[in-house]
C-alpha cells in the first residue's frame, strides 16, 4: 500500500491542476495562470533534460537551443507560409486544388525602409477583396518538433564520441552558434527584434459550448498541461521499458553496455532525438502562447534555470524534475517583491536568484538526488534498494581494501 | 562579395573532400592496424587542401603520420580558404588594404594574448582537478568589478596596481574557500560522476555570483579610467617620417597600426605574469608539485605531496588568473555583471583547441582564436553581421576541433585522475 502513495499523490496533483483554473477566481487570475503555463513549459524542459542528463548521462547544455529551434521553426513557418484563394502573381506560390500556397519573401525589419513583402503588396492591390489565411498553428508546432528532432539527431551523431566536459562544451557551443546566427540573419529572423507568432487560437476556440477569445488563458493552459502530461507519459513509458534500462546502462558504463550487446550508438542518438523533440515542442507552444520569440530567449540564463530546476527536483527522476520546475517557477514569481530589513530595502527581484543559486549549490553538495526525488523514492522503495547503492557499496569496499 | 559562388563553391568542395578524407583515411588505417589517433584530422585536412590528388597516395601508402604531415595540410587548407576568399572578393578591405590587414593582425595578436592568458587559468584548473570551471567568466567579471569599486568607490585615488593586487587576493581567497566547501567530495569517490558534478556545481557558483554582483552593484555599466598614460614620444626622431608615435591613450606604428593603451598594457602585463607563472611552475617546489599532481595524482601523493592542497591552490590560482585578466581589461571595456559570459565561452574554446590541460596549448590557442576573430570581424563584408557573429567564430573553431582532433593541439591522450576520459 505504501508503494502506491506516490501514484495517488501524482493523480491528486493532476486533478488539482485540472480543477485549479475552474476553482480559482481571484483578481490576479490571468497572472497566476500565466505563471502556471510558464511553469509547465519549464517542467517539460526540465523533465526531458533529466531524461537526457540524469538517465542517459549526456550532460547537454544545448537544451534551450533545441527549444529555440522548435520555436523559431514554428515562427518562421507561420510568418512565411500563407494560404490564398487567389494567386498573388508576386510571390513564389504553388497551387493545391483551389488554394495557393504563398511563400513570402524575406525582407527583415522594415522600419527604416518602405518596402513591403510581396504578400502585403498583393493585399494592398486587392484592397480587401481577398482573404488570405495562415497555416494552421498545430502544423507549425508539429514541424517545430520534427525540426527539433532533426537537429537533435545531427547533434546526437556528432557527440557520439564525446563525453562529460567535452559534451557539455560542444552543446553549449551549438546553442551559442544558433543564437548568434539568429541574431545575425536579420532579413529572415528579424534579429534581436524578435519574430511574432500568432496566438495558439488566433480566432478563438469553442469548447463544450463555451467560447474563448484568443487572449483567454484557459485554452493555452490546457494545451501546455496536456503537452506536459504527454511528455511525462512518454518518458515514463520509455523509462520503464527496455529503452530506459539500456540508457541507464549507457550512463553507468558505456563500454560495458556495448560489450553486453547494447547498441550504444542507436540509444544515444535516440535519447537525443526524443528529448530534443520534447524541448522543441514546448518551445513552439510557448512561442505561440507568448506571441513573440527573440534570440534572448536562448540565453544561457534560461539554460541555467532549466538545469537548476532539474537538479533541485532530482535529476535522476523526471517526475521529480517536473514537479521541481513547477514549484521553483511559482516560488520565484511569488518572490518578486521587496522588503525592508534594518533600514535597507532589499529588492527581491534580483536577490531571489542569488538565493536560488545558493540553494542549487547546497542541493548539489548535500542532497545529490535533489529534494523531491528522495521523497518519491522514500515511498516507492521503502528506504532500501536505491538504484546506485550497489555501486556505492562496491566503491567503498574497494576503498577499504 | 562580388562572386560569392566562387567562395562558397570552394568551401563546399573542401568540406566534401574533407569528410571523404576523414572517413576513408580512418578506415584505411584501421584496416592496416595502424595508429588512428591523427587520421581523422590529417585525412580531413589533406582532403580539403588537395582533394583526391593528396588522398589517393595517402590511401595507397598509409605512411606514418608525422608532425610534418599533420601541419602542412592544415596550413594548406587555411591558405586555400584565404585564396578562395581573395579571388571571390578582390575589393574587400581585408584583401586590398594592406595596412588594414596589418592592424587587424596586430590587434588580433594582442587580444589573443589576453584571451590565452585567461584560458590558462581554466586549463590549470582542469589539468589538476579535472573540472571545467563554468564560473571562470564570473571570476573575470568580479576581478574587474572589484578594481572598479576599490579605485572609484571605496578608496578613491588609490594606485591601480594596489587595487589589482587586492582584487586578485580577494578572488584567490574566494576560489580557495569554494574549493574547500564544494569540491572536496569529488576526491573521495563519494560521487558517481565527478566530472558532471564539477560542471554543475561551478555552474551554480557562476549563477550565484552573477546575480550577487547584480544585486549589490546594480546593472549599470561601470568603467575605470586607464591605469597609465603613455609618455608622448616620437621615434626614431621628432621629425616627420616617424615610425612610432604615442599619445596618452594610443600608440601608432608605421602610420598604419593603431594600438589602444589599455589593451597594450593588458597584453604586456599578461606576458610578464605568464613569465612569472612559468617560473613558478617550473622552478619552485610548489609549482613542481602542482605539475606532478597533474601528471600522476597517486605517484605525487607517494612522493609526499598533498594532492588535496594542490587542488585548492590550483582552483584559487586559476580563478585569480581570470580575475587578473578582468582587472586589466576593465579599463578597456565597460563592465556589467553579465560581462563574463563571452570571455568564458572563449576560454572554453581556447582550452579545447589547445588541448584540455595543456598550458602552452592554451596560450597558443588564445592567439589563434584572437586571429580568427580579427579575421572574422574584418573580412565579413556586412559589418553589422560580422559583429553579431562574433560569439560564433570561436564556437566554429570549437566544433571543428572536437570533430577533427578532440585532443586539441597539445592534448594528452591519457591524463591522470578523473579527466583521462573525454
Amino acid at each position: 500500500m505504501r508503494g502506491q502513495v506516490p501514484y495517488l499523490l501524482g493523480l491528486g496533483l493532476i486533478g488539482f491542476f485540472v480543477a485549479f483554473p475552474f476553482v480559482y477566481s481571484a483578481g490576479d487570475y490571468d497572472y497566476i495562470m500565466h505563471i502556471l503555463i510558464t511553469a509547465f513549459f519549464y517542467a517539460i524542459l526540465a523533465a526531458s533534460w533529466s531524461m537526457l542528463a540524469g538517465y542517459a548521462g549526456q550532460f547537454s547544455f544545448g537544451h534551450i537551443g533545441f527549444m529555440g529551434v522548435g520555436a523559431y521553426t514554428a515562427a518562421l513557418f507561420s510568418h512565411y507560409f500563407w494560404l490564398s484563394p487567389v494567386p498573388t502573381e508576386l510571390c513564389t506560390e504553388y497551387q493545391f486544388g483551389s488554394t495557393w500556397l504563398v511563400i513570402v519573401n524575406p525582407i527583415g525589419v522594415t522600419s527604416s525602409t518602405l518596402t513591403q513583402d510581396c504578400l502585403r503588396q498583393a493585399l494592398t492591390a486587392w484592397d480587401g477583396s481577398v482573404e488570405v489565411s495562415r497555416m494552421p498553428v498545430w502544423l507549425g508546432i508539429i514541424l517545430g518538433s520534427i525540426m527539433g528532432g532533426v537537429f537533435g539527431f545531427l547533434i546526437g551523431v556528432l557527440v557520439l564520441r564525446l563525453r562529460a566536459a567535452y559534451l557539455a562544451l560542444f552543446t553549449l557551443g551549438f546553442a551559442e552558434i544558433l543564437k548568434a546566427t539568429i541574431s545575425a540573419e536579420i532579413e529572415i529572423t528579424r534579429g534581436q527584434a524578435g519574430i511574432e507568432l500568432p496566438a495558439l487560437f488566433e480566432d478563438g476556440v469553442t469548447v463544450f459550448g463555451h467560447a474563448f477569445s484568443k487572449t483567454d488563458k484557459l485554452p493555452p493552459y490546457f494545451v501546455m498541461f496536456g503537452l506536459l502530461l504527454l511528455c511525462l507519459a512518454i518518458l515514463a513509458w520509455l523509462a520503464h521499458s527496455k529503452f530506459g534500462l539500456f540508457v541507464r546502462a549507457l550512463r553507468e558504463d558505456q563500454d560495458a553496455a556495448a560489450a553486453l550487446g547494447v547498441n550504444t550508438t542507436r540509444y544515444k542518438v535516440l535519447v537525443f532525438v526524443i528529448t530534443t523533440m520534447m524541448a522543441a515542442a514546448a518551445g513552439a507552444v510557448q512561442g505561440h502562447y507568448i506571441g513573440i520569440i527573440t534570440p534572448n530567449n536562448l540565453f544561457l540564463l534560461q539554460m541555467s534555470l532549466v538545469v537548476a530546476m532539474a537538479v533541485i527536483g532530482g535529476v535522476e527522476n523526471f517526475v521529480a524534475a517536473a514537479i521541481g520546475a513547477i514549484m521553483i517557477q511559482v516560488v520565484l514569481e511569488m518572490l518578486r517583491n521587496s522588503f525592508v530589513i534594518g533600514g535597507y530595502e532589499i529588492d527581491m527581484t534580483i536577490w531571489r536568484l542569488v538565493f536560488f543559486g545558493i540553494i542549487l549549490m547546497l542541493t548539489l553538495r548535500f542532497a545529490r538526488n535533489g529534494l523531491i526525488a528522495p521523497m518519491i523514492d522514500h515511498f516507492t522503495r521503502g528506504h532500501v534498494a536505491h538504484e546506485t547503492v550497489a555501486k556505492r557499496v562496491a566503491t567503498e569496499a574497494e576503498g577499504t581494501e | 562579395m562580388e562572386t560569392p559562388f566562387i567562395f562558397w563553391g570552394a568551401i563546399l568542395w573542401m568540406i566534401l573532400w574533407g569528410i571523404i578524407g576523414s572517413l576513408v583515411t580512418r578506415r584505411r588505417y584501421l584496416q592496416h592496424d595502424l595508429d588512428t589517433s591523427n587520421t581523422v584530422f590529417v585525412g580531413a585536412m589533406l582532403g580539403a587542401a588537395t582533394g583526391p590528388v593528396g588522398l589517393v597516395p595517402l590511401w595507397m601508402k598509409t605512411p606514418e603520420l608525422t608532425n610534418r604531415l599533420i601541419v602542412i595540410p592544415a596550413i594548406g587548407t587555411v591558405v586555400l580558404i584565404a585564396a578562395a576568399f581573395a579571388f571571390a572578393d578582390p575589393q574587400n578591405n581585408c584583401v586590398a588594404n594592406g595596412s588594414f590587414v596589418a592592424s587587424q593582425i596586430t590587434n588580433g595578436l594582442i587580444i589573443g594574448i589576453i584571451y590565452g592568458f585567461m584560458a590558462l587559468g581554466l586549463t590549470l584548473i582542469f589539468s589538476i582537478l579535472g573540472v571545467v570551471s563554468f564560473a571562470h567568466g564570473e571570476f573575470y567579471m568580479i576581478g574587474g568589478m572589484l578594481v572598479y569599486f576599490i579605485t572609484a568607490v571605496w578608496f578613491p585615488g588609490i594606485n591601480p596596481m594596489i587595487a589589482i593586487l587586492m582584487a586578485c587576493a580577494v578572488v584567490f581567497a574566494m576560489g580557495a574557500i569554494f574549493e574547500r566547501m564544494f569540491l572536496t567530495p569529488m576526491y573521495e569517490g563519494k560521487i558517481d560522476r565527478p566530472v558532471e558534478y564539477g560542471i554543475l556545481i561551478t555552474f551554480g557558483l557562476a549563477f550565484t555570483l552573477q546575480y550577487f554582483v547584480q544585486a549589490t552593484a546594480g546593472a549599470n555599466p561601470v568603467k575605470v579610467r586607464r591605469y597609465f598614460d603613455f609618455p608622448r614620444i616620437r621615434l626614431p626622431s621628432s621629425d616627420d617620417p616617424w615610425l612610432i608615435k604615442t599619445s596618452r591613450g594610443n600608440m601608432e606604428l608605421f602610420d598604419t597600426i593603431s594600438i589602444s593603451n589599455p589593451r597594450f598594457t593588458a597584453a604586456i602585463t599578461c606576458v610578464l605574469v605568464l613569465g612569472a607563472l612559468l617560473y613558478f611552475l617550473h622552478r619552485t617546489w610548489t609549482g613542481k608539485a602542482l605539475r606532478a599532481v597533474s601528471q600522476d595524482r597517486d605517484a605525487a601523493a607517494i612522493a609526499g605531496i598533498n594532492p588535496d592542497r594542490m587542488n585548492m591552490l590550483a582552483f584559487a590560482l586559476g580563478g585569480m588568473i581570470a580575475a587578473l585578466a578582468g582587472a586589466l581589461l576593465v579599463q578597456a571595456f565597460s563592465w556589467l555583471p553579465q560581462v563574463g559570459a563571452i570571455p568564458a565561452m572563449r576560454s572554453f574554446v581556447i582550452v579545447v583547441l589547445g588541448g584540455l590541460g595543456s598550458l602552452p596549448g592554451a596560450f597558443l590557442g588564445g592567439i589563434l582564436v584572437g586571429l580568427v576573430e580579427a579575421a572574422g570581424t574584418g573580412c565579413i563584408p556586412d559589418a553589422q553581421k560580422a559583429a553579431s557573429y562574433i560569439p560564433a567564430y570561436g564556437m566554429v573553431v570549437l566544433t571543428l576541433t572536437l570533430l577533427l582532433r578532440p585532443t586539441g593541439l597539445f592534448g594528452r591522450r591519457f591524463a591522470s585522475g578523473t579527466h583521462g576520459k573525454f
